[in-house]
């Protein structure tokens, strides 16, 4: 597969009180992004890892999506959010898979326009590092 | 000889009433089992070798009897457990009173050991802990060649759940490696990777090292690579060990003010 051809399949885990809100944002402002797969979580402290490592058997690339630290609606379910994904990122990185495929965005609802461009980074990110071996293996 | 040592101490608890009862292994007909010893005459039967969780023994002791005060007989690993429990109000340390034995250097090197010893050292002497050297190995690996590496390995994988059943810290009554949402029922070898890292990521911050997966697998996976170097990882993360110290917080389900991050790069 030529690197123009491959399209990443993003999935998104948006918490329902920032991030998600962004994404309605850039939305409702006509805001250009790559298609992206939305899951909506209450907090993204709901986000279990497993969650994350199931997503990886069918997507490209995991984008998990919560409030800034200081701003959680349960006062510090981000807290866990980003201890858990720095060690689950160490974790797929010992088991040779690119850490690079999921990452922790922290975006509140007024930045609709930080949500565009980060879901154009990201994608542009993960055309780099080509498709997922762990999707491969369906 | 170590084991009379051992057999003395537990024999002088019993005759004491220091204890009720020492958790230790017997021989008997020739094989060896996990046994709570009541009457200081029974230990003589009292060994050593080979190497069991008796943690996981005096955790379904207490959870029936959580009044009556235990001996243990506990090495480096044993004694580790035991921390992890109580910090997840599984065994109550009160009521344990931990017979310390410290690893030959024999055994520490067939463990890959880094601690072969417990805190409460009763009988033996320190020796020094062994480095796994194929963690270093591995780590020289390009990322394809790790990939691959690990994709063979848990290929042969048969999904007996030994390494989860023997693993003196899983305690878990509906284990999420059961549940056909996390990992699908009936399929062997399981879900590459979901099943291993799955099992993983639990270990994170609750590996205590004692290398029971690995010796039980049927398949000779290398867990405690897998284990090992998260285990450093968390180290690096969060500044912490487990096994330690049972006042240390959990830095996985906690907030930045109680166990703040130590390092943010990937």
């Amino acid at each position: 597969m030529s690197q123009s051809d491959f399209k990443p399949q993003i999935l998104c885990f948006l918490c329902n009180w920032c991030s998600y809100a962004a994404a309605d944002l850039a939305g409702v402002s006509r805001l250009q992004y790559p298609p992206i797969r939305v899951i909506k979580v209450m907090c993204s402290g709901r986000v279990d890892p497993t969650f994350i490592i199931k997503a990886l058997k069918v997507a490209d690339g995991v984008l998990v999506g919560g409030c800034h630290i200081g701003d959680c609606h349960y006062a510090t379910g981000n807290h866990r959010t980003k201890k858990r994904v720095l060690t689950l990122q160490r974790l797929l990185k010992n088991i040779g898979i690119n850490p690079e495929r999921v990452r922790l965005e922290w975006i509140s609802a007024a930045e609709g326009i930080k949500f565009a461009e980060v879901v154009n980074d990201f994608t542009n990110q993960i055309k780099e590092l080509g498709p997922n071996p762990l999707r491969m293996m369906n | 000889m170590t084991k009379d040592e051992v057999r003395n101490m537990a024999k002088d608890w019993l005759k004491k009433g220091v204890v009720k009862g020492v958790i230790g292994l017997k021989a008997h007909n020739g094989n060896v089992a996990p046994h709570l010893f009541l009457k200081a005459e029974e230990v003589d039967s009292l060994v050593l070798s080979p190497k069991y969780p008796l943690s996981t023994v005096c955790r379904k002791i207490q959870s029936k009897h959580p009044d009556i005060k235990l001996g243990i007989v506990a090495f480096g690993c044993d004694e580790r457990a035991l921390i992890e429990l109580a910090k997840r109000e599984q065994v109550n340390l009160k009521n344990i009173e931990i017979l310390g034995v410290a690893c030959s250097e024999a055994d520490a090197k067939e463990c890959r050991c880094e601690r072969p010893y417990p805190k409460q050292l009763k009988i033996g002497e320190k020796v020094e802990g062994v480095k796994d050297e194929r963690i270093d190995k591995l780590l020289k690996m390009n990322p394809e060649k790790v990939f691959d590496f690990w994709k063979r390995q848990f290929n042969k994988c048969m999904k007996c759940y030994g390494c989860r059943n023997v693993c003196p810290v899983c305690f878990c009554k509906d284990c999420e490696l059961e549940q056909d949402i996390a990992v699908k029922g009936g399929r062997i070898p399981p879900d590459f990777p979901t099943f291993h890292l799955i099992r993983a990521f639990h270990t994170a911050g609750t590996c205590i090292a004692c290398g029971q997966c690995e010796k039980t697998c049927p398949m000779h996976i290398p867990l405690t690579i897998l284990y090992s170097m998260l285990r450093k990882d968390v180290k690096e993360l969060f500044d912490y060990e487990s096994g330690q110290d049972v006042d240390q917080k959990l830095p996985l389900n906690t907030t930045f003010e109680e166990s703040p991050i130590k390092e943010e790069t990937v």
